[in-house]
């Protein structure tokens, strides 16, 4: 399939957030500010590459060849968890501020369904290196926008009188359904 | 036992008691999990194919790749060959299996084998009304569809009201997939 | 340390920490295979599959895991179940296991299952443990039934497949992505209200 269909796709139609219910824990944890929702989108969308991209060589290379298709699961979230440790250490060394910024919600990529999502979805459908490529750059810059949107609107809000019942999650829920709707007019554009 | 060795030491029985009853489990799973595809693969081909007809299958090189298309054989005639064709639904992939004439003019009947749109909406492309009307559907020069009307011509069947892009996209994959087959079998 | 009366282990997932409404894990699932009843009682039932047998192995052991090693040990032993899981929905309800389709693998990131095994069966005993993963697994399992159904009555008029609203009744947004984060919203909210009025 067409590589720009497959980003398009992943980062706008079929968001990963508003519309596969994919990374929905730090759509709902990250999404106060608008700067650290941008930071752990991106270091979401760096993991989710390399992710994609290690997952699919040891499925194709090692778990099809030899029959151990089994091994799936635990492969990939193994290499997902190792993958973010990788990034932890990295960030530590090369800027300790973001590092500082990100706290808990780095090690807590591993937990994120969208790599894992990424990754086994890539696979089910069979997509070549390249598309595995687009399709995690995708997801993450998609994955991205739906957080810093959500920032946006949240940091207005911190403006308004929202009723108690409704404060923290449950308000975050209800701008994700008007959010999905609006996203689901992106359905034409291909 | 020092820290490491003992890092070490659990972290490789967890790991080969988790591989060994992997291994156990996909030995006894994988079977039923491919005999039930087979079933299913297996009663749509002859779902779509005319009643009382041999099955004989061909491999075709199609885009790089080996695919089965199966001959139906009526007292010693091809009357119809059937085939999996596949593309991109509006959220998800859709592989249907089609009946072709043996001339590949007319599309005999066609079964949705896998589907996942939206509930309620691009589901209904498994409605019986709207797989009756690709029976006997013609697909010279191609299969077009309309909205919010009956077809009018012999190559059009009217789309899903509020499933356009679901209805599309079958019609989509006829076009293109089945002029593949046709094409690398030099009909 | 206080250690409540067993019972309590058992109760508290039910409402007090529930794992969806109240400490908001499992959210992916919640909104994802809530479309239909049958779907949401079947991923419910599978996530809590999986929390009991992992809870169980963590808690035998708890004292044999080196710390540095455990969250990897946890995983392995998590994957492992997810894999036994989802084979299994394959090989005997492959109809049911369509339909959840990429679901049934994300329970091993269902933060709701690691959680507990950091928080909980690491630390306490086979019993408790076991009694704290039912808790949570049932707490999951009802909430997600509860959202499931409003979700399939109000957006296709049917209840397990069954017709129980009207034909050609439905919202069809709520069998779409807003309508699960609506309903999901709007039950998060109910059950504040709730526990803010029983503080009171």
């Amino acid at each position: 399939m067409n590589l720009l269909v497959i980003f398009i796709s992943a980062a706008l139609i079929n968001n990963f957030v508003l519309s596969q219910f994919l990374g929905i824990c730090p759509f709902v944890g990250v999404s106060k500010k608008v700067d650290s929702a941008f930071s752990m989108g991106m270091a979401t969308t760096f993991v989710m590459v390399i992710a994609a991209m290690v997952t699919w060589l040891v499925y194709n290379l090692i778990l099809e060849p030899f029959n151990l298709e089994i091994l799936q699961y635990v492969a990939f979230i193994l290499i997902i968890a190792s993958l973010v440790q990788l990034v932890e250490m990295f960030i530590k060394k090369v800027s300790k501020p973001l590092y500082d910024a990100l706290g808990i919600f780095l090690p807590l990529i591993t937990t994120n369904c969208a790599i894992l999502g990424l990754a086994l979805n890539a696979v089910t459908k069979e997509y070549s290196f390249s598309q595995t490529l687009v399709y995690g750059i995708g997801a993450g810059i998609g994955f991205t926008m739906a957080l810093v949107i959500m920032a946006g609107i949240r940091e207005e809000l911190e403006l308004v009188d929202i009723p108690k019942a409704f404060q923290g999650a449950a308000i975050t829920m209800i701008i994700a359904g008007s959010l999905a709707l609006a996203f689901m007019g992106f359905a034409g554009l291909i | 036992m020092n820290n490491t060795a003992k890092i070490i030491v659990v972290l490789t029985i967890i790991s080969i008691i988790s591989g060994g009853v992997l291994a156990v489990l996909d030995s006894f799973t994988r079977p039923r999990i491919e005999d039930y595809a087979e079933k299913v693969k297996n009663a749509a081909i002859y779902d779509v194919l005319p009643e009382s007809v041999k099955v004989e299958v061909i491999k075709v090189k199609i885009d790089d790749e080996e695919r089965e298309v199966y001959k139906a054989i009526k007292k010693n005639e091809v009357v119809a060959y059937a085939f999996q064709v596949s593309g991109s639904g509006f959220q998800s992939d859709l592989v249907l299996m089609v009946g072709v004439s043996p001339d590949f003019s007319e599309l005999n009947s066609l079964k949705i084998l896998s589907q996942m749109e939206t509930p309620g909406l691009g589901t209904r492309i498994e409605e019986e009304w709207f797989i009756e009307q690709f029976k006997g559907l013609k697909l010279k020069p191609s299969v077009t569809y309309i909205k919010n009307a009956k077809p009018s011509k012999d190559n059009e069947i009217q789309a899903i009201t509020g499933a356009t892009i679901s209805s599309a996209a079958i019609v989509d994959i006829l076009n293109t997939e089945i002029n593949k087959v046709r094409l690398a079998m030099n009909k | 340390m206080n250690k409540k009366p067993a019972i309590q282990e058992l109760v508290k997932g039910l409402w007090d920490e529930n794992p969806v409404l109240v400490q908001l894990l499992g959210l992916c699932p919640a909104l994802a295979v809530t479309v239909s009843a049958e779907n949401g009682l079947a991923m419910g039932l599978a996530a809590t599959f999986v929390l009991l047998c992992s809870s169980f192995l963590v808690s035998l052991f708890r004292k044999v895991i080196p710390s540095q090693v455990r969250i990897a040990a946890y995983i392995v032993i998590i994957a492992t179940f997810v894999t036994i899981a989802d084979r299994f929905l394959a090989a005997f309800v492959p109809d049911i296991s369509k339909s959840l389709g990429p679901f049934i693998p994300l329970i091993i990131v269902n933060c709701m299952i690691l959680g507990r095994q950091e928080a909980f069966a690491s630390k306490n005993g086979i019993g408790r443990s076991l009694l704290d993963a039912l808790g949570m697994g049932l707490g999951f399992t009802m909430t997600l039934l509860l959202l499931s159904s409003i979700r399939e009555i109000l957006g296709s008029g049917t209840w397990f497949g069954m017709q129980i609203m009207w034909k050609g009744f439905g919202w069809k947004v709520m069998v779409l992505p807003p309508g699960a984060f609506l309903a999901l919203g709007c039950l998060i909210a109910g059950a504040n209200w709730i526990n803010s009025r029983r503080k009171a």
